[in-house]
């Protein structure tokens, strides 16, 4: 079967792209390899790890079971996002500062989560920051390090969301 | 055309097919009855992706519901019930404060299915649509009695939950139909639910999943008591006795002995690489005892 392309737009960090994709192409895919942003990985490919997480129009998602064509016009996020200038978001600094990585593959997809679930709810108790890491898979750390950091970032959130 | 399971093999890739988007229900109804069986509905993508990167599924044509706008009614009516559109996800039912208040169990499966980032896109249509008999919210949805709406283009028909399901991954659907929404009526006054998923890490399938609905334990004429359950059989299940049996005006704690004895008699779990047998019926045992007693107490 000719696979027709498809015109799509997609806001990426801010910034307008115009792409073709194909049919079964994943967001995942055309992210990486027509956009070239590499913090987004794929390794299970069926939405398990969570190594894939973007923020699609606000919401985490895993991006290696959204289809491009179905982000047509969405706003995009992925952890190149977090630092647009070069300087690291509060939760980047809670992250390197509380050892919460080892080999760092897994690690966007635990800040860009953490990102939002701050955003969100800057008081997030512990169990429910547990809930939102539970469709997440790190196997270096154990997670207690990636909790702390959560923990220790909130207090920049609420600042945040006070002078709002 | 499906893939031999027994096979391993690893594809990033999806197979290819034809893309569409259209914005109008008689305009994905017709697109369906062009293609049948060759086309899939594409709503949340959570389980359609993963199945065809296994190539368990290989659609040639896809058709993506979520630009359809009356597909995503969210409506509640005071004494009718809650009508919930083929592209409402779980994580606005969870967010939905009449969910959570009238409809606890479905709130409570819900909040136990899948995760955080795959509840963002995966619909309660969908998670019903793809049968599996682990499906979390449908034990939810049979004790809530709950109807689904299903639209052709020779017209629509509205079946119970528990004639939708016909057997493992299979449903009363003919090629040409869709689920437009589910409808569930007003729970009884005053009924109070909860589901029990029994897992062995937080993202995992059910082993074993138990849905329990009691209103007015304390007055046998008023007495509403239902169980369904997932993972025990090749669809989810409702035991339809166990209602029955609690009109009877005996003591509660003999009614709910009498009630596990009959869920036991009415499941056939299997062994697979999740749980054996005997692990699955002593959670039906346990669990269905557990919940009983919660919710007549309480």
């Amino acid at each position: 079967m000719a696979e027709k392309l498809i015109p799509i737009t997609l806001k990426v960090n801010g910034k307008e792209y115009k792409v073709e994709v194909k049919p079964n192409e994943t967001l995942l895919f055309v992210l990486r390899n027509k956009l070239n942003i590499k913090s987004v990985k794929g390794t299970c490919y069926r939405g398990e790890c969570g190594v894939c997480t973007v923020l699609l129009n606000g919401k985490p998602v895993k991006s290696c079971l959204v289809l491009a064509a179905e982000a047509d016009g969405a706003e995009i996020i992925t952890l190149e996002g977090l630092a647009p200038f070069g300087t690291l978001a509060p939760i980047q600094k809670a992250f390197i500062e509380h050892g919460a990585f080892q080999c760092g593959f897994c690690t966007p997809g635990f800040i860009l989560t953490a990102h939002w679930l701050l955003t969100n709810k800057p008081d997030a108790t512990e169990e429910e920051i547990k809930e939102v890491l539970s469709g997440l898979i790190c196997r270096c750390t154990g997670y207690k390090q990636i909790i702390e950091a959560i923990k220790a970032a909130a207090k920049y959130y609420k600042q945040d969301k006070q002078k709002q | 055309m499906a893939a031999s399971k027994s096979v391993l093999v690893f594809h990033t890739l999806l197979p290819e097919f034809e893309y569409f988007r259209p914005k109008t229900l008689q305009e994905a109804l017709e697109l369906l009855d062009k293609y049948k069986g060759d086309a899939r509905i594409l709503a949340g993508g959570t389980d359609l992706l993963v199945d065809m990167r296994m190539r368990i599924k290989q659609p040639k044509y896809v058709i993506d519901i979520k630009g359809i706008d009356e597909l995503h009614t969210l409506k509640y009516e005071e004494g009718k019930g809650l009508t919930i559109g083929a592209t409402v996800t779980l994580d606005e039912l969870l967010n939905n404060k009449i969910v959570k208040e009238k409809y606890y169990v479905l709130w409570d499966a819900i909040r136990q299915l899948a995760d955080t980032h795959l509840r963002m896109k995966a619909t309660l249509v969908g998670n019903i649509c793809n049968a599996s008999p682990a499906a979390d919210s449908a034990p939810a949805l049979l004790v809530l009695k709950a109807k689904v709406n299903i639209a052709s283009v020779n017209g629509t028909r509205t079946v119970e939950i528990k004639d939708f399901f016909k057997w493992v991954k299979k449903t009363i659907l003919e090629p040409n139909e869709m689920v437009t929404s589910i409808f569930i009526p007003e729970p009884p006054e005053g009924a109070k639910g909860r589901y029990l998923k029994f897992v062995r890490s937080a993202e995992d399938l059910a082993l074993v999943g138990i849905a329990a609905l009691v209103a007015n334990p304390k007055d046998p004429a008023k007495r509403i008591v239902r169980i369904a359950l997932s993972s025990v059989a090749p669809t989810p299940v409702i035991v339809e006795e166990v209602e029955e049996l609690f009109k009877q005006d005996k003591p509660l704690s003999e009614l709910a002995e009498e009630a596990v004895k009959l869920v036991m008699s009415k499941v056939s779990p299997i062994t697979d690489v999740r749980a054996t047998k005997e692990l699955r019926e002593h959670m039906v045992e346990f669990g269905t005892r557990y919940l009983l007693k919660t919710l007549l107490e309480g």
